[in-house]
Formats: C-alpha cells, sequence, structure tokens
C-alpha cells in the first residue's frame, strides 16, 4: 500500500477527489480549514443549484456524508497545512494540529474566494441595506425566510440584479468572466419570481453569459416563463432618496440615461482567486497564474498538473468553475495523483 | 447660439429662460441655451403584460432584440423612424414615455409580414404592431387608424350579413374616415371597371348594393359571433384596466339620458 495522497480543502472538488481515490483502494487525509466540509455552497448558504435545481444542502451533504463515512478518507476539519516538504513520492506535510503527515502526492482543492462588494462603493453595498449580494440572497432562500428587503422586512415589488460585479473589471484588477454567475443570477430571479409573483426582476448585463446549454433553462425560461427582463447597461451608481435605491445608468439599447428606483438590488457578486492563494504558492511552491488563481502546469495530457510534480490543482482553486467542472476536474486530479502515488517514476520518465 | 445639427434635439428638450440667473450669473436669453437630458424615470410594469394580452402580442417576451425586423422591414425603408426592433424593447421595459413619442408612426405598419418571416424567435413582430396599435387607441392616445376603421367596417358587416361587397365596404370605410368618394383614383377605378368587366357581373354587383343580400340562416352565426367578439373586448379591457372607465363612462350616459328624458 503506497502513502496517503493529501487533499486541501474540503468543498465539492476536495470531497469527489477524496471519493474518487477511495473507490479505487486509495487513501487520502482531507484537511479543511473550517469547522464543516462541503466548501461555498454550503459554508454560505446557497439556495438550489444550477442546473439540477437541487437543494445545495442536500446535493453537497450527500458529498459529504459519503466522504465521512469512508474508512479510506481521514478527514480534518479546522485544519490547515503549516508545512510541505521533501520529495515527489514521499512528501511530509505538518498540519496546524501540530501532527506530520507523509503523502505520496497532493491534490490542491483550496477554493474561491467571493468577490466582496465594498470594493465597488460607487453601487451602494456596506452603504445602504437594501444592496445585497447573491450569496445573500441565496441565503434569504435556504433559510427559508424568503426574499425580504432588510432594511425594513417588506417584500420587494422591483429588485434589479447587476451582473459582473466583481468580474471583468479592469479597475479593479480583475478581468476574468467568473462564468457561473450570469447563470446563477437567472435562477435566482426566476426563484424570486416563483416566491413573489407581483415583483419584477430586472437584470443589468454587459454580455449575458449563460453558456451552453444553460441558454435553454436560464436565458430562455427566464424570460419566456417568468418575465425576468434584460436591460444592456452598466450601471454607473446606486443611490437612494431615502426609501428606494436608485440605480443610475444607460439604456444602451436606447442610448438613453435611466435613474430609476428599486425596493432591492443585488449584486451578482464573482469569484476571485482564493485569498490563501500567495501563501499556498509559497507554502506548495506552485506558480500562480497572471490572475492569481493556481497555475495549471499541463491542459492535455497530465490532468490536474501545478507547475510541481506529484502537487495536483482541481476546481475552483484554478479558476472561475462550476461545482460539476470542479468535481469532474477533481476526477482528473485524483486519476493523476493516483497514477503518480502508485508508479511516479514511470509518470517522471515521460 | 446655433446647435449644430439641432435636428437631432427634440424640440422640448431645448431652453432658452429669458431671466435666468444661477449662482448671481445671468444665463438670460439666446446665447444661455440649454439642452435638457432625457432621462427614463421609471418603468410601467403593466405594459408589456396588456400588449401581451391583445391578439397579435402574445410573444413578445421572445424577443432578443437581434434587428431582423427592423431590418427586414417595408416601412423602415422608408422611414427609419419606424422601428418594430426598438418599440418592443420599449414595450417589454416598460418605457411607456419613449414609446409614446413614436405613437404617430406605429400604425403605419402595412402588415406585409416580412418581419415575421424574419424572426429568429417566433416574435410575430407585424402581430406586435398590431396590438400595439391597438392598445394605443384603447388607452385613449391615439385616434383610431384608418386600418382600424377598416377592420371594424369589415367586420361589422360580415356579422350583419355573412357576406362581403366590397362596394359597401369602401363606402363605409370612406364615411367613417372621412374621405370623399369622388376621388379621382375611385372614379377611374369605377370607369376601368365598367368598361371592362362582362355586363353580368356588374348588374349582380349593383344589385347586391341595392338588395343587401344576406347569407341563408345567418341570424345564429351572426349573433354567436358578435358574443364572442364582445367577450373577447371585455377581455382585453379587463386585461388593460379599462373595465371600471368603460363602467363610469355608462353610468354618466345613461344618466346624461335620463337627464334629458325627465
Ligand atoms: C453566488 C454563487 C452561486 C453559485 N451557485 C452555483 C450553482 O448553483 N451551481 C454550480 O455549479 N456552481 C455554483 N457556484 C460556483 C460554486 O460555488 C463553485 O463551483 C464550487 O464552490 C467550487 O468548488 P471547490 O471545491 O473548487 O471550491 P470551494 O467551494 O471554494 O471549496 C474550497 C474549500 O477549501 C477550503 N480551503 C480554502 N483554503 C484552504 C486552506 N488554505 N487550507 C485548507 N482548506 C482551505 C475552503 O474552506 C473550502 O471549504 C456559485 C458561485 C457563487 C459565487
Ligand atoms: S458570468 Fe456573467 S455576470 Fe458573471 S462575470 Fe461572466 S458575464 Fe459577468
Ligand atoms: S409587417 Fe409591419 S413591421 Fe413587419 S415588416 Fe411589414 S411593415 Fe414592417
Ligand atoms: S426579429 Fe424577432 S427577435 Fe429579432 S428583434 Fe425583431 S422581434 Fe425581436
Amino acid at each position: 500500500m503506497t502513502k496517503p495522497i493529501l487533499i486541501v480543502g474540503g468543498g465539492p472538488a476536495g470531497l469527489a477527489a477524496a471519493h474518487s481515490l477511495a473507490a479505487i483502494g486509495q487513501k487520502s487525509i482531507l484537511v479543511e480549514k473550517e469547522d464543516i466540509l462541503g466548501g461555498a455552497p454550503i459554508l454560505s448558504g446557497y439556495a438550489k443549484l444550477v442546473p439540477t435545481g437541487e437543494w445545495a444542502k442536500d446535493a453537497i451533504g450527500g458529498m459529504v456524508e459519503r466522504v465521512k463515512n469512508n474508512k479510506l478518507i481521514t478527514v480534518k476539519t479546522g485544519t490547515k497545512v503549516q508545512s510541505f516538504t521533501g520529495e515527489p513520492g514521499n512528501f511530509k506535510a505538518e498540519l496546524s494540529d501540530g501532527k506530520p503527515v507523509e503523502a505520496a502526492s497532493a491534490i490542491l482543492c483550496t477554493g474561491f474566494t467571493h468577490f466582496d462588494s465594498v470594493n465597488k462603493p460607487e453601487w451602494g453595498f456596506g452603504t445602504y441595506d437594501d444592496v445585497v449580494t447573491t450569496t445573500q440572497v441565496e441565503q434569504m432562500i435556504s433559510s427559508g425566510q424568503g426574499v425580504r428587503c432588510p432594511s425594513d422586512g417588506r417584500t420587494p415589488k422591483r429588485v434589479a440584479i447587476l451582473l459582473c460585479v466583481g468580474s471583468r473589471d479592469r479597475q479593479i484588477g480583475r478581468e476574468w468572466c467568473s462564468k457561473i454567475c450570469c447563470t446563477v443570477s437567472a435562477n435566482l430571479a426566476m426563484e424570486i419570481r416563483e416566491e413573489l409573483p407581483d415583483c419584477h426582476v430586472y437584470i443589468y448585463y454587459m454580455d449575458i453569459r449563460t453558456y451552453g446549454l444553460y441558454e435553454t433553462g436560464y436565458y430562455w425560461r427566464s424570460q419566456e416563463e417568468f418575465k425576468v427582463k434584460y436591460i444592456k447597461a452598466r450601471i454607473a451608481e446606486v443611490t437612494s432618496d431615502g426609501e428606494k435605491v436608485i440605480v443610475k445608468g444607460e439604456d444602451t439599447l436606447v442610448k438613453r440615461p435611466i435613474t430609476i428606483p428599486f425596493d432591492m438590488v443585488v449584486h451578482a457578486i464573482g469569484m476571485d482567486p482564493n485569498v490563501d492563494n500567495l501563501l499556498l504558492s509559497e507554502l506548495f511552491n506552485v506558480d500562480l497564474e497572471p490572475h492569481g488563481f493556481i497555475g495549471k502546469g499541463n491542459t492535455y495530457g497530465d490532468l490536474g498538473a501545478t507547475s510541481r510534480p506529484g502537487v495536483y490543482v482541481a476546481g475552483s482553486a484554478t479558476g472561475p468553475e462550476t461545482i460539476d467542472d470542479s468535481i469532474a476536474q477533481a476526477h482528473g486530479a485524483a486519476m493523476s495523483a493516483y497514477a503518480f502515488a502508485n508508479d511516479s517514476s514511470i509518470v517522471a520518465a515521460e | 447660439m446655433p446647435i449644430h445639427e439641432e435636428h437631432l434635439i427634440r424640440p422640448e428638450n431645448i431652453k432658452t429662460k429669458d431671466n435666468l440667473v444661477i449662482d448671481g450669473i445671468d444665463v438670460s436669453g439666446h446665447w444661455s441655451t440649454f439642452i435638457e437630458s432625457r432621462v427614463v424615470t421609471d418603468y410601467n410594469e403593466e405594459m408589456e403584460e396588456e400588449i401581451a394580452a391583445l391578439p397579435g402580442g402574445e410573444f413578445i417576451h421572445r424577443c432578443w432584440q437581434c434587428g431582423s425586423c427592423t431590418n427586414s422591414c417595408t416601412v423602415n425603408a422608408i422611414n427609419p423612424e419606424f422601428n418594430p426592433r426598438y418599440w418592443i424593447y420599449l414595450i417589454r421595459m416598460g418605457m411607456e414615455s419613449e414609446l409614446l413619442r413614436d405613437k404617430d408612426i406605429i400604425w403605419q405598419c402595412v402588415s406585409c409580414n416580412k418581419c415575421t418571416y424574419a424572426c429568429p424567435r417566433d416574435v410575430f413582430p407585424e402581430g406586435v404592431m398590431k396590438a400595439t396599435s391597438h392598445w394605443l387607441e384603447l388607452k385613449g392616445h391615439t385616434e383610431k387608424s384608418p386600418s382600424m376603421h377598416f377592420d371594424e367596417v369589415f367586420a361589422e358587416q360580415i356579422i350583419e350579413t355573412g357576406k362581403i361587397e366590397e362596394g359597401r365596404t369602401i363606402r363605409n370605410f370612406f364615411k367613417r374616415t372621412g374621405q370623399s368618394l369622388t376621388q379621382d383614383w375611385m372614379i377611374q377605378m369605377v370607369k376601368n371597371l365598367i368598361s371592362n368587366l362582362p355586363v353580368k357581373l356588374l348588374i349582380s354587383m349593383g344589385l347586391a348594393n341595392v338588395l343587401r343580400p344576406k347569407t341563408r340562416n345567418w341570424a345564429a352565426a351572426g349573433a354567436a359571433i358578435s358574443e364572442y367578439a364582445e367577450e373577447k373586448q371585455e377581455e382585453q379591457r379587463e386585461a388593460l384596466g379599462l373595465t371600471e372607465l368603460v363602467e363610469m363612462a355608462k353610468q354618466e350616459t345613461e344618466s346624461l339620458e335620463s337627464k334629458a328624458n325627465s
């Protein structure tokens, strides 16, 4: 039996990697810094997931249970990796609980960090109570409380969702598209319309990127079945008249300035590189790609490779990813890490 | 002060004040002309649903603003202000004030349906144009359009007689739209008809004009159709929130009548 494989991060990617290693009889150690497993969908309390419509706590909860009950997986929550030394095939890590760990290879599944909307002060988050983020709306729905204006608890009659908050914005050094927020916003818009049929939802966009098959189920369904409205405008400013929040911008299709009152404004926040990435890069001696995510070493051959042999990466640690793609990547990386652990000489010789 | 390309600005947005002092600076007169920006300050959320409730408007929410309808449009080729894509957008987003600026050109749609065949989303823009003209009339923003008068004359005649008799339709249409029957082209057309059509046909056309023939046993069918039409019209008024207004108008007429009678 080879040494275990070290997995860092217990979100969808880490959970999937541990599960697939166990499925082929490989031991692993799963290290998660938070006290619970599940990653962003659980930690941030997402509601119904794209594209299955399953509640996050059921879908990801199921993945968590599967891992917790597996004897081949050692789960360490509330724990971080302090040091990582040794040779490929014979790594030595020290955990924050003081325990040393030996590992044949490692997979980084350390995920992303939500963009913090206070970094776009012109859009009113942190200034007006009724300006919220997509994660807050997810929580309003998943907690069963329902969508309400935080200022006074009233049900909103008109909601604006602003896309690309913290994405595709050179002003704040974020040139990437976060990939999932258009679809997530269309999904939330439908959930709002379902709960509150009298509440109109407007989505302000630069482009709509409900890519691939999401076109039908999200982009069109939200318009055809749920009468969600899409307006091509990048909002300049969110202000308030004391009662409503006022969205200012230009409706580019009619070339007309708009100042429209809303009960609630939602920021579709993007996916930032994990705030720990600089530390992780130093600790595991892996390169970051130019945006600050963990760089991929090999796209077409050794799935999930980083710049360092024996250290792999999967999921939104590599850039904005969906849950299903994170899981698929984790399976790929698990396969690579397993092959490396069991016959590193062959992989190294190639 | 001369404004370049002044025709691009709506006249009501050009402001010149005879007496205006701002922060102690006199900005009166011609040299201090302001151009007011037009800002959309609210959406009328009912508008899309109202127009969707009228025949032809049902599929407006499918539009993805590709512009194929405008591109293929017969009227747009002559009048660039006639822009179905643009109006569909205004309606969907509820920009009523912007739509009303174009209320006097929307009815110009010639129902050629080129847009219908170009539209990749099956919006039926031609239907939307019809529904929009209808909406403008029902809401009192425009007078009844000539084509609406024509439709009404046509439908009334069918409901009454079960037949279409063109001569009568045209006469009634001209009457309702206040047009003279002795227009040059009309006289010319009738002359041509008389000299070119077989005598038998001319006689039967003349008789039809005088005798007003009906389809046999038409009364029941006519009543059913008119009942159905009234039902649909009632639904439309309901959808547009006009039922109360109609009720009020009815009561007012009744009370006026009873006053006049007593
Ligand atoms: C508002 C919003 C809604 C979304 N909704 C959907 C959806 O409906 N469907 C969908 O497919 N995707 C959705 N996504 C994307 C989804 O969140 C990600 O695809 C998914 O979370 C990626 O999983 P992951 O395991 O790669 O990373 P994460 O979920 O971020 O998990 C990373 C884990 O690693 C841990 N960790 C981080 N750093 C360390 C460290 N140094 N040491 C130890 N542990 C560490 C974290 O605590 C976390 O538990 C949404 C994203 C947002 C922002
Ligand atoms: S997915 Fe949509 S909202 Fe998100 S960054 Fe890309 S374009 Fe913007
Ligand atoms: S039906 Fe009307 S809107 Fe459509 S192409 Fe013809 S004129 Fe234009
Ligand atoms: S062709 Fe159809 S989809 Fe395209 S703008 Fe016109 S109505 Fe909309």
